[in-house]
């Protein structure tokens, strides 16, 4: 591959659509405010622009290439000014590949090429090149993966078969994305405006029903709404499902050597890579729905990355799975971490009262107001004020931490229980706090530091712990000598 | 964390800060002063320029002649060879543990005020967090920072 190679031509079409999506809104705006008299002058110039786009597309594919020599790739562009761009080998941190529906139909693929350097957008991107170029190029700059983009059926038998000891494969089950689907996070916004709908309605529903009979009319149309708008909220969920579907539709994980690799996708298939020592901490996740019922997600803490990965802040290691499983999970895929989230250290009773004021006196002084202002309205507060009563209390009960050798592990809560495993040479920073009130407690918060995506710092609380106990983790993580 | 950080700042970041100071709660002044000066030439209530005027004059007690002293007598640091340890916070105290092979950068930083009284600050970055110690004697700021960064040039493995 030492000759120089441009993309796939297909990629001038993309290229195409990027900038105009970009430009769709002046376009719109142009175009309906010169609806009128000057609408053949717009169109003139619209299609004088659109031309020149497709040239410079053309022609920005035409300059771009890229090749690997000497242990480099090579990628030089630029329609006037020529730009070269070399990454070393050795430098690369990742190479991600993509596939969007279009880049699907034409057996083509997206490559992302990322270095340490923190930014927002991956270092190289090859917008289409052809499936087979890909992992060729792929294999070239990091040596052999299993390759799962390609022909699926095929190699994953193979990869199953003679792998399955050197490299730990996890694959979601249909009937788990299902749950996942149906648990995940919008489903707890509409059971609460569901909960807060259905309370309204006892209110006036009686006046309204049984009093008047030419209000039965007004109760049909009631009726009708609540019909209308519990289906809406099935259709919520429904599409709730859908995008799960989509975004981990054959979600899986495998480890190879230092790296994990994750595929998914049921429209755009995306496989990221993870380069284990960037990993800085994993976190299993509870949200509110999914912990009654025994499911987590597990994450990871990845140092750097872009955001065009799309991802969220946190990269989902594995959308979801019954808790009993997460030992194994990490077993075979992080062996580092252990989970042991059965016997944490708890907090002292005494803290409580602190959790309890921090999460309701908000609602506490709403209530207050309006109560004073709005008697009648009063219980939407009141409802809210016990809401956060019971959400410092689970704060409270679930906040523990435990050490293990080098390995840290907190749980907390703000609405969802959250684990996290790190260990001791993550931690960048150590820092506790005391105010006056805790100081008169012997209690105080510990916060440390990690470093996040982008590189910026991500911060741990666990706010009101025994005082000693935070004395006790600041000298497990100094390294002075123990006098 | 037992025991805070022995070393205390220079004693002229009071003098520092209360300069600093000075010059927000002067802005907070200059516009009590206008509104009063409008107030007579309009016509308008007296209420609001005299809030304004008590206003500056509790803001210039706390913030000009309380804080400084009270942030000095907390601030300390330590630096020893494996880690720097720094304390500070009036109402909320905190103290803070930086590993020298976690630390990434020193610098030493020094504004109009801080020259004045030959003061400096430094500030210490690691991948994840920024920690200053601010209003050091010059030299001893410098000779912080070449101390520190001569410390923190410790092989780490990864990351």
């Amino acid at each position: 591959m030492s000759e120089p190679l441009r993309l796939h031509p297909l990629a001038i079409i993309f290229n195409f659509l990027k900038v105009i999506r970009e430009g769709i809104i002046p376009i719109v705006i142009g175009l309906f405010s010169f609806r009128n008299e000057a609408l053949i002058y717009v169109l003139l110039i619209g299609s004088g622009i659109a031309l020149l786009l497709v040239i410079y597309s053309i022609l920005s594919w035409y300059r771009y290439t890229y090749r690997v020599e000497d242990e480099e790739l090579r990628i030089e562009y630029g329609i006037l000014i020529r730009k070269k761009r070399y990454i070393s080998k050795n430098r690369i941190q990742s190479i991600d590949l993509t596939q969007s529906v279009l880049h699907r139909i034409f057996k083509l693929v997206k490559v992302q090429v990322e270095t340490a350097g923190s930014g927002t957008s991956a270092e190289a991107s090859l917008s289409a090149v052809k499936l087979s170029d890909g992992e060729k190029l792929r294999s070239k700059l990091k040596g052999a993966k299993p390759s799962q983009l390609a022909n699926d059926e095929e190699v994953e038998e193979v990869t199953t078969d003679s792998t399955e000891l050197v490299q730990p494969t996890h694959k979601i089950t249909f009937k788990r994305l299902f749950i996942a689907g149906s648990t995940s996070g919008s489903i707890g916004i509409l059971l609460a405006i569901f909960v807060v709908f259905f309370s309204e309605l006892e209110q006036f529903i009686p006046e309204s029903f049984y009093d008047q009979t030419i209000n039965w009319m007004i109760g049909l149309s009631i009726l009708f709404l609540i019909g209308l708008i519990v289906s809406l909220l099935l259709v919520l969920w429904l599409l709730g499902i859908a995008g799960t579907m989509i975004k981990y539709g054959n979600f899986t994980i495998t480890r190879n050597n230092d790296e994990l690799f994750i595929t998914r996708g049921l429209l755009e298939k995306k496989q990221i890579t993870i380069p284990l020592k960037r990993i800085q901490a994993v976190g299993i996740g509870e949200s509110i729905i999914r912990q009654p019922l025994g499911y987590v997600t597990v994450f990871a803490e990845v140092a750097g990355g872009t955001i065009d990965k799309g991802e969220d802040y946190s990269t989902v290691l594995f959308p979801i799975m019954k808790t009993n499983e997460v030992h194994d999970f990490l077993k075979d895929l992080l062996p580092d971490y252990v989970p042991v989230s059965k016997d944490l250290h708890r907090l002292p009773k005494r803290s409580l009262i602190f959790y309890l004021f921090r999460s309701s006196f908000l609602m506490l002084i709403a209530l207050g107001v309006v109560s004073y202002f709005f008697l009648e309205y009063s219980w939407i507060p009141l409802l809210l004020l016990l809401v956060s009563i019971g959400l410092g209390w689970l704060r409270h009960h679930d906040s523990g931490y435990r050490i293990n050798g080098d390995q840290l592990t907190i749980r907390y809560r703000a609405v969802n229980r959250i684990t996290m495993m790190l260990f001791h040479k993550r931690i960048q920073a150590f820092e506790k706090t005391q105010h006056k009130i805790q100081k008169t407690q012997s209690l105080a918060t510990l916060q440390f530091s990690i470093i996040g995506k982008l590189g910026v710092g991500k911060h741990y609380k666990i706010k009101d712990l025994e005082e000693e106990t935070v004395n006790d983790l600041s000298e497990w993580y100094s390294l002075r000598e123990k006098s | 964390m037992r025991q805070p950080p022995i070393n205390r700042i220079a004693k002229d970041a009071i003098k520092a800060w209360k300069i600093s100071a000075m010059l927000s709660v002067g802005i907070l002044w200059i516009i009590s002063i206008a509104i009063g000066i409008v107030s007579f030439l309009y016509d308008w209530s007296h209420v609001f320029w005299v809030i304004g005027i008590i206003l500056s004059a509790v803001c210039t007690y706390i913030f000009v002649f309380l804080v400084p002293k009270l942030r000095w007598r907390r601030w300390r640091y330590e630096v020893f060879e494996q880690e720097i340890y720094i304390q500070h916070g009036i109402l909320i105290v905190s103290r803070t543990l930086v590993p020298m092979i976690r630390v990434q950068h020193v610098d030493t930083k020094q504004g109009p005020i801080l020259k004045k009284f030959q003061l400096a600050s430094v500030t210490i970055s690691t991948a994840a967090t920024t920690h200053e110690i601010p209003a050091l004697l010059e030299e001893d700021a410098s000779d912080l920072r070449d101390k520190i960064s001569a410390l923190a040039r410790v092989d780490d493995d990864d990351v």
